[in-house]
């Protein structure tokens, strides 16, 4: 609004006081005049609001209203009317040369790690890293910004450095490039502390010996592990992400945010269609699809497990789907054994499934319309007239209504090694899938 | 100009555009105990990306006063920002009843724009309150 001519004083509540002013300087208007409330306002009553409003801005110190009114009315000075270019310094190109501690402590107090110990990224190193692609080092990669924020932009070569950090090998490289690319950081500025999946298909699965059998999703193969690592990493350094208070704002954190969730997708067992042939891949090519959301948790087994001759894992599943948000999407990472169970039930395809459990997972409108994310993600798509949230909120209060607009919204992957038939679901949301061919 | 004069003068803190402002908050380790003379040292490559220049952008030149003016309440649609204008809205009109106020819902996703909106305030407006809630 200030662009256009019209004075404005955005409010906030005191928990991001930091953060307006940080994104205001970073987007070319340091001065302006926010002011703050107390946090949280969601939740208080109209009476806790009016004290709210008529006390004073927790940040300033002074009174709330009188801040807003000066904000729109005390005239600008000098300062408040700048205009021209600034240049951001992130370092110099090479720090030393210094001892290896010193280094490690240096990447530490700078925030450009994970507060593990990183592979020190020399110049050797790096130049070894770029060797796992075939793509000229000063390319470039493409932008990233972990929320809504100036992305920032990468070279092939400033991927490879932070590869050589998470303890990457060369040939797991084009795999970081094809992630990089995408421009999706695995850091989220949200309150919400997001959680970061992606799944790998292909042969280059076998090439890099990861791990999709017994405990795929575990520390126990370095591809699996080192490259969701640089995915985070990557999110910090190339992404500016990850700073608390400033680019990153989850209140609780999310422990997946170490590594993230890789899954490398257990092709040789499953009787379903690989996810990157749904996607329109062909079975030879490599692939990372990407997914981001909530979390990830365990699968109960299957209801009528050890007592019903049919375990029905679809109904288990579908109940496990009514603990998700609708702001996101589900992936469920079913255990081969998981898969063979389910065909026998007579879904031989995939799309059999997801069809059968979009049409079965259903709540009524009002308990759709009292979701609080729903409220905050959905609503502004409904009064755009976007469908079928539109219709979502007008239908009356008792109508059933599935909790994704499609069976699309439903992605199934297989992951494990058969010691038991269970499944993971991840309240993930599939954003991309990227070659990672086109980065060899 | 020196950058960090520039900074300053903008009211930034240098550490802010490196990206590192939470850093300062944190236990910072210190350097290593001094190093055999003979240990080896080494240089390292610094991982960062490559931030854009920033474009100042100058605001909008003030009003007079409120008095007779139209002021839009403007909810981004988080959490809170709804019921908090409209205590706003109350304020006004028992102290400054001469305040003309329009509440709106900005239409969209959080972090998008809304041009329609935009476009009544820039015709019809002559002030903005916008609330993000939480």
């Amino acid at each position: 609004m200030e662009k256009l001519g019209i004075p404005s004083v955005p409010m906030a509540t005191k928990s991001f006081a930091d953060l307006a002013k940080s994104n205001a300087s970073k987007r070319g208007m340091p001065h302006i005049r926010a002011c703050f409330t107390p946090h949280p306002v969601w939740g208080k009553t109209a009476e806790q609001l009016m004290a709210y409003v008529e006390g004073n801005d927790p940040v300033s110190g002074k009174p709330l209203m009188q801040e807003i009114i000066d904000g729109l009315t005390v005239p600008l000075i000098a300062e408040d009317t700048k205009t021209g270019m600034m240049d951001v310094n992130v370092g110099p190109p090479v720090y030393g040369p210094d001892t290896l501690d010193n280094l490690q402590i240096h990447f530490l107090n700078n925030g450009m790690t994970d507060f593990l110990p990183i592979i020190i990224p020399t110049p050797e190193k790096v130049d070894a890293m770029l060797k796992g692609s075939s793509h000229h080092p000063d390319e470039v990669v493409g932008k990233m910004a972990a929320g809504a924020f100036a992305a920032w932009t990468f070279t092939v070569r400033q991927v490879a450095v932070n590869a050589v950090m998470a303890g990457c090998e060369p040939e797991y490289f084009p795999i970081l490039l094809a992630v990089a690319s995408s421009g999706m950081a695995a850091l989220g500025s949200s309150t919400s502390s997001f959680a970061y999946s992606m799944v790998i298909n292909g042969p280059i699965r076998d090439k890099l010996n990861m791990n999709y059998t017994i405990g795929a999703m575990g520390p126990f193969a370095q591809p699996n592990a080192t490259i969701g690592r640089a995915w985070t990493l990557i999110g910090k350094n190339l992404g500016n992400g990850g700073i608390p208070g400033d680019t990153y704002m989850g209140s609780q954190g999310n422990n997946t945010n170490y590594n993230n969730i890789v899954i490398a997708e257990n092709e040789k067992d499953s009787l379903w269609t690989p996810y990157h042939v749904q996607k329109g891949f062909k079975p030879e090519d490599n692939v990372v699809s990407l997914f981001a959301g909530e979390d990830i948790r365990q699968g109960h087994g299957a209801r009528g497990a050890g007592v019903l001759e049919n375990p029905m894992f679809d109904d288990q599943i579908s109940d496990m789907f009514r603990t998700l948000t609708s702001q996101f999407d589900a992936l469920v990472i079913c255990d081969p054994l998981t898969i063979k169970r389910l065909v026998e039930q007579g879904y031989d395809t995939k799309e059999k499934l997801t069809d059968w459990l979009w049409k079965n997972t259903m709540r009524t409108a009002k308990d759709y319309r009292d979701s609080a994310f729903v409220y905050t993600f959905h609503y502004p798509r409904a009064l755009r007239g976007e469908e079928p949230y539109a219709t979502w909120y007008k239908c009356p209060e008792g109508t059933l209504i599935p909790y994704w607009p499609k069976p699309d919204n439903i992605v199934l992957v297989c992951a494990g090694g058969q010691t038991n038939p269970f499944f993971q679901v991840g309240n993930l949301t599939y954003r991309v899938s990227v070659s990672i061919d086109k980065w060899m | 100009m020196n950058r960090r004069k520039l900074l300053s003068l903008l009211g930034m803190s240098p550490v802010l555009l490196t990206g590192n402002p939470a850093q300062a908050g944190q236990t910072k380790h210190a350097a290593a105990p001094a190093a055999d003379p003979g240990a080896v040292k080494i240089t390292t490559v610094n991982p960062k990306g490559t931030p854009p220049s920033i474009q100042l952008i100058p605001m909008a030149p003030r009003l007079d006063s409120l008095d007779g003016k139209t002021v839009y309440l403007v909810d981004t649609g988080f959490h809170g920002s709804d019921a908090l204008l409209h205590q706003v809205e109350l304020w006004f009109n028992r102290n400054m009843p001469s305040v003309t106020l329009v509440f709106k819902r900005k239409a969209g996703p959080y972090a998008q724009d809304d041009p329609p909106l935009w476009k009544e305030i820039k015709e019809k407006g002559n002030a903005v309150i916008m609330a993000t809630g939480h």
